[in-house]
């Protein structure tokens, strides 16, 4: 692993002003190692929702620098930041991932569409096979379950072969069973396609299936994990006062 | 619960705000037409009240036949003899008794053509020897006192830029005048008579001018000094032979006055259809937005019930709701009508229709109207979204269900094809049998309902092939446009509805016109032998001119036939009907009447040719004897010659020139047809021709292809002046579209801050809007046209023999109707597709 598929310096992120500021990311560092899934983990208010939409340049910096690769987020404007979530980001939220008027397909080639890309079909086939969903393709989001569409809002995160993905509470509405089909799509898109994934969750479970996790607190990282287990996770969470 | 209805106000004030924009404007509409109108009616009551308000007793002829309830002038009623002037005069507590003299006399301006006005009539009238009886005054100059000398009103004089001791040509019902100058002159305080233009006589001078024949149309009368008006009128009613009325000053101005105003009134009834057809199209915009607000609210709703609210007081909030909007939108319409009367003045006056003006009327029956009509229309619109809201279950509260997703439904397809077929069944009925205006409005009108009804069936269909090609223009936007406009059939269905009412409207009136002027054109190639047609060379002045043009195309030996044609109204069992008039001797060599039973030579005085489809529908025969009357000669027999199968003859009755001049006080030719004499040559005709069309300026010559071009103008005007009024109802319609995208993207903000999150630009999601919205403009206009289509098809079935005999559909024309449809929705669309590209991505995606 060389350079950091991301990472931020001394990020600070102040909501409202005067006595109502709020230091969500208190000059945060740290960085997300390439081809590795990581698990951003902390309690309620630890800033690590708004770490994750800072570093996908969805919201920007109060001060510091973020970066995705080699590109400094903080520099770039508005359409440049499109283009950059276009080509070398992808998303999985929690909630409300599909298009609702697509079918199931047309939502994993959407970043490929709105670039007005040709996908690569034997690529798309791959990852179409890996989520299990090969007869629902022709489905809208409206007649799969949950669980089904978080896979295929992880596929088109894949589609376009971004650099990294980053995930929100992506298994915040899913049932254990449906969670660890996502969770497990989500490890092998990282080993065997080699994608970098980083995962925003409070659920130490989920945690368990990522190669590492940051705790944060406060708006900084306050430990970081090599090989979490969900034992490990809950037993660190409990330490440092989890919600 | 009063309080949530109120805080929903507030809450979607903006969105409100912009359904209330679509009764603003008909309101508007409603009460601009009655603020115009009325002012009008005023001005008219103010000008004839000053002009007659030093006129004690007015004498007149009693008008057998006034038009009826058509708005047709059937003319003046018969002269006042001379002779009758010394018996008046001789009444006692009569201080003085004049005879005068009103009737056609045109002036020609500066740059030799005719001085025209937009509609109002140009005037000839005698100066009156004493002062007191006449509010027409020379304000400059003196008043004209011989041949040779006239007066002219102040706004012609300024308008032409003539001056006092200018000479110029005026024309008349017998050969011109040169004159000069001598007075300007004023009606009271103002500067001429509603818009008509005015030309002053003296008296001797006025009696050939304007054909007196030794004839007055008044003899007005100024009493002695504290004489009672009403006992003078007693007195001189007592003296006056059979025929003949004494009226007071103050109700002769009234009477004139409202017979000018009852001949206007069709205006207002016009004016008023079309307001009606703009709030028509606001009642889907407000139908349309309620409809959408309650399936945005379902959670709202649901809880409201879950904590207690009755279903009877869910409905009643939601029309609590279009209540207070309605009544808010209903007044700032009303004060919206004060710019609409203007925009409407402005309008007519750019068509070349002028009314005059006075300081702006609002009666309280405009307030009441406009109110009753702003709030009845906007409360009904919403009864169906209200009880809607009322089927929210309270478990709606605790589901996170989206706006329903829409399922074709079979009751819908049911009921909408019976309103539909019903509708057109009125309408038929209305064109083909009882022949009534209402019921063909109603047949449209319940149209309109059930297509708007059936309309959801095909908004996936035909939005799936009209944007089929859209993906391969614009990619995902295209796509995603084409989906958003097929995702909710009712709601594109409901907002196309409010665009499809306009251009159904248009599209009929363009369909209608086309037909009539290829009708007329094949009628003009078919029957017309003439070679040229004299003809008033200003629309909108179409009185007729003067016998001397006839006299002198004669004169000039350049044509073998010279046949005039004049034009009058009579009445038939009450109602004014056309008559025309002309030589039946010549006829056949200028016009093919297409006379299949009987013969034109034997049309005697007293005797008539009557259009066949009249005759087949009132059952006339040859030989009988029909009862008329007319406004000078009261009732008359007239015997049935012929019947005659022409069209272009535009009228029931066709008599002689004889019986004509004996039954109407105006003599003035409405058209001449002439016919080259042979052995000469055509550009000798021409210019022999131009020459007299030169000398009068209110005439031109055409030959039979200028003839069809000036139809085809003339329709085009009345067809341009249609599709400007109802360009309101588009307007609204547009606003329609702004309203429904502003709340279907306030709708998706999740779903567009998705979109915009995995990369779509702002462009795109702009492209995305901006087609959703062309889709569903185009979408109703094609549901218009074809509306307008079946409208048009009816019309002219029913009219055939009227003459209006061939179906033209104007294909380029409706095509363009189409794309200006979907322009029209691409600039609606300009204001929400921006607010969706500017939605703040984070925002967009953590709403819940």
């Amino acid at each position: 692993m060389d350079t950091a598929a991301a990472r931020a310096e001394k990020a600070v992120k102040i909501f409202g002003t005067g006595d109502a500021a709020v230091r969500a990311l208190d000059g945060i560092d740290v960085e997300f190692a390439r081809e590795a899934f990581t698990a951003v983990m902390g309690p309620s208010g630890s800033g690590k929702s708004t770490l994750l939409h800072c570093m996908a340049g969805l919201d920007s910096l109060t001060s510091g620098r973020v970066f995705i690769g080699d590109v400094d987020l903080t520099t770039l404007g508005e359409k440049k930041l499109t283009l950059l979530r276009r080509e070398k980001v992808g998303f999985i939220f929690q909630a409300y991932n599909l298009v609702p008027t697509l079918t199931a397909a047309e939502n994993v080639t959407l970043p490929l569409d709105i670039a007005g890309q040709k996908p690569d079909p034997e690529w798309i086939d791959k990852i179409l096979d890996s989520t299990g969903l090969r007869d629902r393709l022709k489905h809208r989001p409206s007649e799969l379950s949950g669980g089904q569409q978080q896979r295929v809002a992880a596929a088109r995160a894949l589609a376009s072969r971004p650099e990294i993905i980053f995930a929100d509470e992506p298994t915040g509405n899913l049932d254990s069973r449906a969670s660890a089909e996502l969770l497990e799509f989500m490890r092998r898109s990282v080993h065997e396609f080699g994608r970098t994934v980083v995962m925003v969750t409070h659920d130490a479970v989920a945690a368990g299936y990522a190669d590492h996790a940051v705790f944060l607190g406060d708006g900084c990282v306050v430990d970081e994990m090599v090989g979490p287990t969900a034992d490990k996770v809950l037993d660190r969470m409990k330490s440092l006062g989890s919600d | 619960m009063w309080r949530a209805t109120i805080k929903g106000l507030i809450a979607h004030r903006v969105r409100l705000a912009l359904t209330a924009m679509s009764i603003v404007l008909g309101v508007g509409f409603v009460a601009g037409t009655y603020i115009l109108t009325d002012t009008m009616n005023r001005a008219f009551d103010n000008l004839f009240k000053q002009v007659t308000s030093g006129v004690a007793v007015q004498v007149s002829g009693i008008p057998k036949f006034k038009g009826g309830s058509s708005g047709m002038d059937a003319g003046p009623a018969e002269r006042v003899p001379a002779s009758l002037i010394p018996v008046v005069a001789k009444v006692p507590g009569v201080r003085v008794a004049e005879g005068a003299l009103a009737g056609y006399a045109q002036l020609v301006a500066k740059d030799g053509k005719a001085v025209t006005t937009g509609g109002a009539p140009t005037l000839g009238v005698t100066a009156t020897n004493d002062p007191q009886l006449s509010g027409v005054r020379a304000r400059t100059g003196r008043p004209p006192q011989r041949a040779g000398e006239i007066g002219i009103d102040a706004h012609t004089a300024r308008k032409y830029n003539f001056r006092i001791g200018d000479v110029v040509t005026v024309l008349l019902q017998g050969a011109p005048m040169r004159a000069t100058i001598t007075g300007i002159f004023g009606f009271g305080s103002a500067d001429n008579l509603g818009g008509a233009t005015l030309t002053v006589f003296d008296k001797q001078t006025g009696q050939t001018a304007l054909n007196g024949r030794g004839k007055w149309d008044t003899i007005d009368v100024a009493a002695e000094p504290g004489v009672n008006a009403k006992d003078l009128r007693d007195r001189i009613q007592a003296v006056l032979p059979a025929g003949f009325q004494a009226k007071t000053g103050t109700q002769a101005a009234a009477d004139t006055s409202s017979d000018i105003k009852r001949n206007l009134s069709f205006f207002s009834i016009a004016l008023l259809v079309f307001a009606g057809i703009a709030l028509f199209v606001g009642a889907f915009t407000i139908y349309n937005t309620f409809s959408i607000l309650i399936a945005q609210r379902t959670r709202e709703l649901g809880l409201l019930r879950a904590l207690g609210a009755s279903v009877k007081q869910v409905r009643r909030s939601v029309l609590a709701e279009a209540l207070i909007v309605g009544i808010v939108a209903s007044g700032v319409g009303l004060g919206f009508g004060f710019l609409i009367a203007l925009g409407l003045q402005g309008l007519l006056r750019s068509f070349g229709i002028e009314l005059p003006s006075t300081t702006n009327q609002l009666l309280p029956r405009t307030i009441i109207a406009a109110i009753v009509v702003g709030v009845v229309t906007t409360v009904v619109s919403s009864v169906v979204p209200a009880m809607r809201a009322s089927r929210v279950p309270p478990v709606a509260a605790m589901r996170d269900t989206g706006p329903a997703e829409y399922e074709g439904s079979r009751r819908r397809v049911v009921v909408g094809s019976i309103v539909f077929a019903g509708g057109v069944a009125a309408l038929l009925i209305g064109l083909f049998a009882v022949k009534g205006a209402a019921v063909v409005g109603l047949g449209a009108v319940v149209v309109f309902l059930g297509v708007a009804m059936l309309s959801p069936v095909f908004a996936r269909p035909v939005s799936r092939a009209l944007g089929a090609p859209l993906p391969k223009i614009s990619g995902i936007s295209g796509k995603l446009g084409r989906e958003n406009a097929m995702r909710n059939p009712r709601r594109t269905a409901s907002t196309a509805a409010a665009l499809m009412i306009g251009l159904a409207l248009i599209g009929f009136v363009s369909i209608f016109s086309a037909s009539v002027k290829a009708s007329a054109s094949a009628a003009i190639e078919r029957t017309l032998r003439a070679d040229y047609a004299v003809i008033p060379s200003s629309f909108s002045n179409s009185t007729g001119f003067s016998q001397d043009v006839a006299k002198q195309l004669r004169a000039t030996s350049k044509f073998s036939s010279v046949v005039e044609f004049r034009q009058g109204v009579l009445g038939y069992k009450g109602s004014a009907r056309l008559v025309m008039a002309t030589d039946p001797e010549h006829v056949s060599n200028v016009e093919d009447l297409e006379l299949p039973s009987g013969t034109l030579a034997k049309l005697g005085e007293g005797e008539v040719l009557v259009r066949k489809t009249t005759a087949d529908s009132e059952k006339w025969r040859i030989g009988q004897d029909i009862p008329v009357v007319f406004s000078r000669t009261g009732k008359q027999q007239l015997h049935i010659v012929g019947i005659v199968k022409a069209n272009v003859v535009q009228s029931d009755f066709l008599v002689s020139l004889a019986t004509y001049d004996r039954n109407f006080v105006s003599q003035l030719d409405a058209v001449v047809l002439v016919k080259t004499k042979p052995g000469t040559s055509e550009a000798a005709a021409r210019a022999a021709a131009d020459a007299i069309g030169k000398r009068f300026p209110n005439v031109k010559v055409q030959n039979q292809a200028e003839l069809r071009d000036t139809q085809a103008k003339q329709l085009n005007m009345i067809l341009g002046l249609i599709t400007a009024l109802l360009g309101l109802a588009l307007i609204i319609a547009l606003f329609g579209i702004v309203n429904t995208l502003a709340l279907s993207i306030f709708e998706r903000t999740r779903e567009i801050g998705l979109l915009r999150a995995v990369g779509m630009a702002r462009r795109q999601v702009r492209a995305m809007v901006r087609w959703e919205a062309m889709l569903i403009a185009v979408f109703g206009a094609i549901l218009g046209i074809a509306v307008g289509g079946l409208f048009g098809w009816a019309m002219v079935s029913a009219l055939g023999p009227q003459g209006i005999d061939r179906l033209a559909i104007p294909a380029g024309q409706l095509i363009g109707y189409v794309v200006f449809a979907g322009v029209a929705g691409v600039i609606a669309a300009l204001g929400p597709a921006r607010r969706a590209a500017k939605l703040n991505v984070l925002e967009a995606i953590t709403t819940e």
